[in-house]
């Protein structure tokens, strides 16, 4: 079982190199984190936004990241309410706590109304997604045969975090890689305890390696639109149970 | 073929920038694919999703109800349009109602077939191409030249020219400072839309989604940004299960640009959720708060119910026969006239636009069989190609001069025979005293415009082989000749060859007095009704003494005889067996001589470098590429490969007689790879070819000389014996 992980982890990882990716395999935690750090000193990071990740969580990034100066956005909701109340996650707020949080956040004094809270929300996650010079997402499924990403959503944070800044960096943890494209689909489509078989995330997004453009003349060009580095950090379950090594 | 359709590819031709650019384009779309297919079973991987998609347009009714039902249960809406009106309409009126002023668009076929920015445009509202190419294109006002790569034609300095104009900043040919400067300006156009507009390369019913295909990241922007998304997608694209999609996605980036995969799949089920306000689940998160779907029909479900062209819906839009097209080479996308380009685009064009419209586009096909080659999805482009010939010959009947030819002539050998020996008289004060005609007078200039032509014999090949008209009653195997026409009214000495070389080889050759032209001619340009008698002429003069082996030497007609004859005797089952029975013994020159001496041994080498350019119809339309090769090596040749040996010389279809100039600029880049080989022959198993690259090379004054198989092996064992 190790060894065939440990393959396909090999497989995954030559593959997302061909594509354009920069791959990395950490040793512990701390390498980890260290990793990602140096990453954003060295590119003159100034603002971050990470969509829904368990693997930044436990290697507290946004801890690493401010102490460094670098200011790191939450995109998911949920994520981003709780990080303007300055708390680590617990239970449920109202809709007037949620309503005086945002008001706070975004200068604009706001009703409790669910629609007019989503639409300041929206408005502001979006906004520091145009302005990130970095993006920091989590796979749920890799797929070995291609180097895939797939990150999976649902709410469209996740794509924007994603695609917009000019540097992306994805964690992902190898027991999530699978061998081929249709073992992907079995995962995606029934991605947590609390969904049905056969739901799917709203956006589920594959990505596979740099993005290019064959459109300019005269050659393939790296970065059309999307960002300019492609990262991928690779971490095992061994590896992160070892904690600080 | 119409005046306009000549007027377009005569500029085409003399366009020296779309010429600059499709050469490079067509080199690097080589490199490509070589190195694309290295590590997958692409036969297997094709099937698949061949039956993929004939059992989603088979249950299509069933797919499209789920499809519904389960993007509106995730809080999409789905709309349901009849044609391209019906479907802008739909658009205009979302787009009005929330009072969109700028829209971006990622590629979209279906948008491009409908006119939707047209359409919207013309409402005063601002619609913008988010991918690059398709940008450059909207920019220079034009419309996209490839299905996937719509500013192919354009070289750097165009597009320096036309982004340094957008832009108000000038730009120098700098591809790096280009690309920043379409990325800096599009970047704001999404974040101004109020509408994204997108296709789908695949919608999957099972849970209502929508996958979008980009490498440049703009489909997951486009879709992601504006508050309003709405996808165009046609019937077609409807799968069952996600693991469809994946038969698909592993083989369509391959065929497209090379690659494992796309960049970018950008998977959209409803509109996105979330539950972190309390009170209830709010749809918009971080994305559109209304997605829209519609499905078009535009003449689809017609072509579902059309058997002949039905498997026209299982293409992917992957370009890959484009790709290969040796006439896509020389023209490009825009020269079609139409939005769907190729052998592909024809019965697209038909479909979706009007069959009228398909008729020029199918008029620039030389049947050369390269697409249906490449075709993941396994689709017969040629074979709908014809069917669609014979369509538009049975609505509007043949051109004048086709029916006279066809059914006038062709139909009776003796006719043609007598007809072929007027000309003759006619033409032959045209050649030169080495028998070539290098200049005929107008209206028939244009015919020795690119090649020289044989002079016509003094004496047909029946005439010539009259000794030859039976077989003597010997113990060895009968072999009949059948020749065609080019070998009997433009090289009947090839007659002489063949029954040496056969004798030698312990056969019985003969030459069946009876047979008349194959029925090509009329096949192709629709005329199944004299393709059927010729069809049964020949079965008859072909049976008669019961040959063991009916050796050919031009392809075209081996391929019609051996292919077509058992399928246009499809309804009559004595003729069929017959047909049958004939189509077995049909053999390729190489091919019999191999089979008749099975342990001949490798001749000691010659010192003589050769190359052998493949016709098309003995490799894609029987399968044969080893057996000449094979044999030319076995007779002591040194074999040099030229690049793409396989390429079409441009002697096929009509094109040769409808318009020349392109047929010429096929032939231009054969000559130039046969020539770069360095060698002084080069062997090909086909009389046509033979006589288009003699032509081509004798207007260049090459030295180099052009030989069928037949007439090289009778001149080695000649020699040796």
């Amino acid at each position: 079982m190790v060894a065939a992980n440990e393959e396909l982890t090999e497989k995954f990882k030559t593959e997302a190199i061909k594509a354009g990716a920069v791959v990395y395999k950490a040793k512990g935690i701390k390498d980890a984190s260290n990793y990602v750090l140096t990453l954003a000193q060295e590119r003159k990071v100034k603002h971050a936004v990470k969509s829904k990740s368990k693997l930044a969580d436990k290697l507290s990034l946004r801890e690493h990241f401010e102490k460094a100066g670098i200011e790191v956005k939450d995109t998911d909701f949920e994520e981003w309410i709780t990080q303007l109340a300055g708390e680590k996650p617990s239970g449920r707020k109202t809709i007037k706590q949620v309503a005086e949080l945002i008001s706070k956040a975004t200068g604009k004094k706001l009703n409790p109304d669910p629609q007019l809270l989503l639409g300041a929300a929206n408005r502001a996650i979006r906004q520091s997604c145009i302005d990130a010079d970095m993006g920091i997402s989590e796979a749920g499924v890799a797929i070995a045969e291609t180097g895939t990403l797939v990150i999976m959503g649902n709410s469209g944070d996740s794509r924007l975090a994603a695609v917009l800044p000019r540097i992306h960096l994805t964690m992902v943890d190898c027991e999530n890689i699978v061998p081929t494209l249709e073992d992907a689909t079995a995962r995606i489509k029934s991605p947590g305890r609390n969904m049905a078989d056969g739901d799917v995330s709203s956006y589920v997004t594959y990505i596979t390696g740099r993005n290019t453009t064959a459109d300019i003349p005269g050659a393939i060009l790296a970065r059309a639109q999307g960002p300019e580095e492609e990262h991928i950090l690779l971490l095992n379950k061994a590896t992160i149970n070892r904690g600080i090594a | 073929m119409s005046r306009a359709m000549i007027k377009r590819v005569h500029k085409a031709l003399a366009d020296e920038n779309l010429q600059t650019a499709l050469t490079r384009l067509m080199g690097l779309i080589k490199f490509a694919r070589q190195i694309a297919f290295t590590d997958i079973d692409f036969e297997s991987l094709s099937k698949e999703i061949r039956r993929v998609k004939e059992k989603s347009i088979a249950n299509l009714p069933q797919l499209v109800e789920q499809f519904k039902s389960q993007a509106t249960k995730a809080g999409a809406v789905v709309y349901e349009a009849e044609d391209a009106e019906d479907a802008n309409d739909y658009v205009l009126k979302l787009a009005k109602k929330h009072n969109v002023q700028n829209i971006v668009k990622s590629k979209s076929m279906l948008g491009e077939e409908i006119g939707l920015r047209e359409h919207l445009e013309k409402a005063g509202i601002k619609v913008t191409e988010t991918d690059i190419g398709e940008w450059i294109v909207q920019l220079a006002g034009e419309r996209p030249a490839h299905i996937v790569g719509p500013a192919i034609h354009k070289t750097i300095e165009q597009v320096a020219e036309l982004i340094s104009k957008a832009t108000g900043k000038e730009f120098g040919s700098d591809p790096q400072a280009l690309l920043d400067a379409a990325r800096h300006a599009l970047r704001q156009t999404y974040i101004d839309a109020g509408m994204g507009i997108s296709g789908a390369n695949i919608a999957i019913a099972e849970t209502g989604t929508l996958a979008i295909v980009t490498n440049e990241g703009n489909g997951c922007m486009a879709t992601t940004l504006p508050p309003v998304h709405v996808a165009v997608v046609g019937y077609e694209k409807i799968v069952s299960r996600w693991k469809d999609a994946a038969a698909i996605f592993r083989l369509l980036s391959r065929c497209t640009a090379g690659m494992k995969m796309p960049v970018y799949i950008s998977h959209i089920t409803g509109s996105g959720r979330t539950d972190a306000i309390p009170g209830s689940t709010l749809h918009g998160a971080g994305c559109p708060g209304e997605v829209h779907t519609v499905l078009v029909d535009n003449g689809r479900l017609q072509m579902r119910e059309a058997d002949d062209f039905r498997e026209a819906l299982y293409c992917i839009k992957c370009g890959a026969c484009l790709n290969v097209c040796p006439v896509f080479a020389s023209l490009a996308g825009q020269t079609y006239g139409y939005i769907y380009q190729g052998g592909i685009g024809a019965i697209l064009t038909a479909f979706l636009h009007g069959i009228d419209e398909a008729e020029d586009i199918a008029s620039l096909c030389l049947g050369c069989i390269a697409c249906k080659e490449v075709c993941p999805v396994r689709i017969n482009i040629p074979r709908m190609i014809t069917k669609l010939r014979a369509s538009l010959a049975e609505e509007k009947g043949l051109p004048w001069m086709s029916k006279v030819a066809y059914q006038s002539i062709l139909k009776h050998p003796q006719r043609l025979d007598s007809t072929v020996k007027a000309g003759s008289y006619l033409l032959r004060p045209f050649a030169g005293k080495d028998s070539i005609i290098r200049q005929l007078p107008y209206p028939l200039n244009s015919l020795t415009q690119a090649i020289s032509l044989p002079a016509p014999p003094h004496q047909s090949l029946r005439d010539r082989l009259k000794d030859y008209w039976t077989p003597k009653k010997v113990d060895k195997p009968k072999v009949a000749f059948y020749s065609g026409c080019i070998a009997a009214y433009a090289y009947p000495e090839i007659g002489d060859d063949m029954i040496s070389v056969m004798k030698k080889c312990g056969a019985e050759p003969y030459y069946p007095a009876g047979q008349a032209c194959c029925g090509a001619p009329a096949f192709f340009a629709g005329d199944v009704e004299t393709a059927l008698s010729l069809a049964k002429t020949n079965i008859a003069a072909l049976e008669e003494m019961s040959p063991d082996y009916i050796v050919t030497v031009c392809p075209g007609c081996a391929a019609v005889i051996k292919r077509e004859y058992p399928e246009l005797t499809a309804s009559e089952p004595e003729w069929n067996q017959r047909a049958r029975a004939i189509s077995n013994k049909i053999r390729d020159f190489s091919q019999l001589v191999l089979e008749l001496e099975p342990s001949s041994e490798k001749k000691p080498p010659r010192n003589h470098k050769i190359t052998y350019h493949d016709p098309c119809h003995l490799k894609r339309g029987i399968g044969i590429f080893n057996e000449p090769r094979e044999l030319l090596e076995r007779e002591g040749f040194e074999l040099v490969e030229m690049a793409d040996a396989d390429a079409c010389c441009g002697f096929g279809g009509h094109v040769v007689l409808d318009y020349p100039e392109l047929s010429a600029a096929v032939l231009k880049r054969k000559l130039k790879n046969i020539e770069t080989t360095g060698v002084d022959t080069v062997v090909t198993n086909c009389l046509p070819c033979v006589l288009q690259l003699r032509g081509g090379l004798d207007k260049q004054h090459s030295n180099i000389k052009v030989m069928h198989s037949a007439e090289l092996l009778a001149k080695c064992r000649e020699v040796t014996q």
